[in-house]
C-alpha cells in the first residue's frame, strides 16, 4: 500500500527533490549585506532552536553543578556552624556554672563582708545521713589548710563545722546532727539559747521560758558565747512554738542553710578563745 | 525518442533565444518553455520537470547579465510539473489553447520568479508588466504556431497535389 503510494506520487517527490535542489543552490549563491549566504543563513534559522536547546541544556548543567556545589558548601558550613553552636552551648553552660558559682561567692561574702583570716572556700562533695548522724564531707583537707574545729558557712547561714580532718578532705558536723549543739540567739526577743540538732535536718532550741513571746518565723542566729561558732551568724527561723506544760517552750527551728542545696562554702577558721563574747556582749 | 526530441528541441530554442538576445529584442518569446511544454503536454511528468531543469539551467547560463544559476530552472522545473498535471486532465492540442497555456506559463514563471527573488533577495523585484506581457504574448503565439505547424497534415496535402498534378 505504501509502496503503491510511493510509486503514484513519485513525480511530487521528484519535483520535491529538484525545486529542493535549486533552492540549496540559490541559497548558496545569494549573499547577504551582511557577508552570510541566504544558506547559511536559513541553515542557522533551522540550527539555532538545537543550539538553543543545547546551550540551555549547557546552563541547566552548570547550574545543577552549581547547585551540587554550592549544597556541599552548605552543609559543610552547615556542619561548621552546628559544632561551633554545640561548643558556644557548652561555653554558656560553663559560664552559667561559673556565674552561680561567682553569686554563691558574693552571698557568702555577704554573710561574712570581710571572712577572718584563714578562711578557705570550699565544695561539699557528699552529704550523709545514717539515722540521727548528720555529717558531710568536704574536698579540703589537711593539705589545704583545713583544722579540725574550722565553721563551715554556706550563703544562707551556718551549715557545722570540721570534725575530722584527713589530707584531701575533712568531715563536717551539720548542725542538724543529733549530737551537734550552738549557742544561739532569737533576735527579735534579744534571748540566748541553746539549738541542737533534731536529727532530721532541723533544730530544737531548748531553754526558752514560755514568758517570752516566740512566733514562727522569728530569725535565729549564732551567739558566739559557745567556744564553737562565731556570732551572729543567720542559723535559721523558728517554723513552731508550743508550750509542752513546762516553763520553757518546744521550739523548732528551719535551719538557714541546706546541705543538700549548698555545694560552695566557707571553712572559717576555729573559734579562737580571745574571740568569744562575755556573756554580757551578747547583743540584745 | 523522447530525449532525442528534447534535446533537439532544447537546442533549437537555445538558438533561437541567443538570436532574439543578439537582436536586442526586450520582450522576446521564451522560446526554451516550449520544448518543457511540448514535454508536459504529452502527460509526462517526470520528462517536463527534468526538461525544465535543462532548460532553466540554459536561461540561466545564457542570460545577460548573469543570473542566478538555478532561479529560472527552479521555475521552469515547476512549470513541467503544473503543464504536465494540467494535461493529464484535459487534451490540450489546437493551437490556440497550447499557445493560451503557454502565455499563461509565461505569466506564472514571472510571478514565480518575483516571489523567489522576494525569498532570496529579502526585497520583491517587479518586471515591468508591459514587458512580461509581451514577452507571453510571444511565447503564445510561437508555441500555437508551432503546434499548428505540427499539426498540419503535410504529407496528405503533397500526396493530394501530387495526385492532382498526376491525374
Amino acid at each position: 500500500m505504501a509502496n503503491s503510494s510511493l510509486t503514484t506520487r513519485r513525480p511530487e517527490i521528484l519535483l520535491g527533490i529538484l525545486l529542493s535542489a535549486c533552492l540549496v543552490a540559490l541559497s548558496l549563491q545569494v549573499r547577504r549585506p551582511s557577508g552570510e549566504t541566504v544558506g547559511e543563513r536559513w541553515l542557522q534559522t533551522i540550527v539555532s532552536p538545537f543550539a538553543g536547546t543545547v546551550a540551555g541544556i549547557r546552563t541547566a548543567t552548570g547550574d545543577v553543578a552549581e547547585w551540587s556545589s554550592s549544597r556541599r558548601a552548605l552543609l559543610d558550613e552547615n556542619r561548621r556552624l552546628r559544632a561551633a553552636a554545640d561548643g558556644l552551648e557548652a561555653e554558656i553552660l560553663r559560664l552559667r556554672d561559673v556565674e552561680r558559682d561567682r553569686d554563691r561567692l558574693l552571698a557568702l561574702f555577704g554573710v561574712h563582708r570581710t571572712p577572718p583570716a584563714g578562711t578557705r572556700p570550699a565544695r561539699l562533695v557528699a552529704v550523709e545521713s545514717a539515722g540521727l548522724f548528720r555529717s558531710a564531707l568536704l574536698d579540703q583537707g589537711e593539705t589545704d589548710g583545713v583544722v579540725s574545729g574550722g565553721v563551715v558557712v554556706a550563703a544562707e547561714g551556718l551549715l557545722g563545722r570540721v570534725v575530722a580532718v584527713g589530707a584531701g578532705s575533712a568531715r563536717v558536723q551539720l548542725l542538724s546532727d543529733r549530737v551537734a549543739a550552738a549557742g544561739v540567739l532569737l533576735v527579735r526577743q534579744g534571748r540566748a539559747a541553746v539549738a541542737r540538732g533534731d536529727g532530721k535536718g532541723g533544730a530544737t532550741i531548748l531553754y526558752v521560758p514560755t514568758i517570752e513571746a516566740v512566733e514562727p518565723g522569728d530569725p535565729v542566729v549564732t551567739t558566739g558565747t559557745d567556744g564553737l561558732y562565731p556570732s551572729d551568724l543567720p542559723v535559721g527561723r523558728i517554723s513552731s512554738a508550743s508550750r509542752s506544760g513546762s516553763l520553757f517552750w518546744e521550739i523548732q527551728v528551719t535551719l538557714a542553710a541546706d546541705p543538700a542545696k549548698s555545694s560552695r562554702v566557707f571553712v572559717l577558721p576555729p573559734v579562737r578563745p580571745s574571740d568569744i563574747p562575755a556573756a554580757g556582749q551578747v547583743r540584745r | 525518442m523522447n530525449a532525442l526530441r528534447l534535446a533537439a528541441g532544447l537546442a533549437l530554442s537555445l538558438l533561437g533565444t541567443l538570436g532574439f538576445g543578439a537582436a536586442g529584442l526586450r520582450a522576446a518569446p521564451d522560446l526554451l518553455l516550449i520544448p518543457v511544454g511540448d514535454a508536459a503536454l504529452r502527460g509526462r511528468a517526470p520528462l517536463a520537470m527534468f526538461a525544465g531543469l535543462l532548460a532553466g539551467l540554459l536561461e540561466d547560463l545564457v542570460s545577460v547579465p548573469g543570473r542566478l544559476l538555478g532561479l529560472h530552472a527552479f521555475t521552469k522545473i515547476l512549470l513541467g510539473y503544473l503543464l504536465a498535471s494540467v494535461a493529464a486532465r484535459t487534451v490540450v492540442v489546437k493551437p490556440a489553447a497550447v499557445g493560451a497555456l503557454l502565455a499563461a506559463a509565461v505569466l506564472v514563471e514571472s510571478v514565480a520568479l518575483v516571489l523567489l527573488l522576494w525569498l532570496l533577495r529579502g526585497e520583491a523585484l517587479f518586471p515591468s508588466p508591459l514587458l512580461v506581457l509581451g514577452r507571453a504574448a510571444g511565447t503564445g503565439l510561437v508555441a500555437a504556431a508551432l503546434q499548428a505547424a505540427l499539426r498540419h497534415p503535410w504529407r496528405e496535402r503533397h500526396e493530394a497535389r501530387r495526385r492532382m498534378r498526376l491525374g
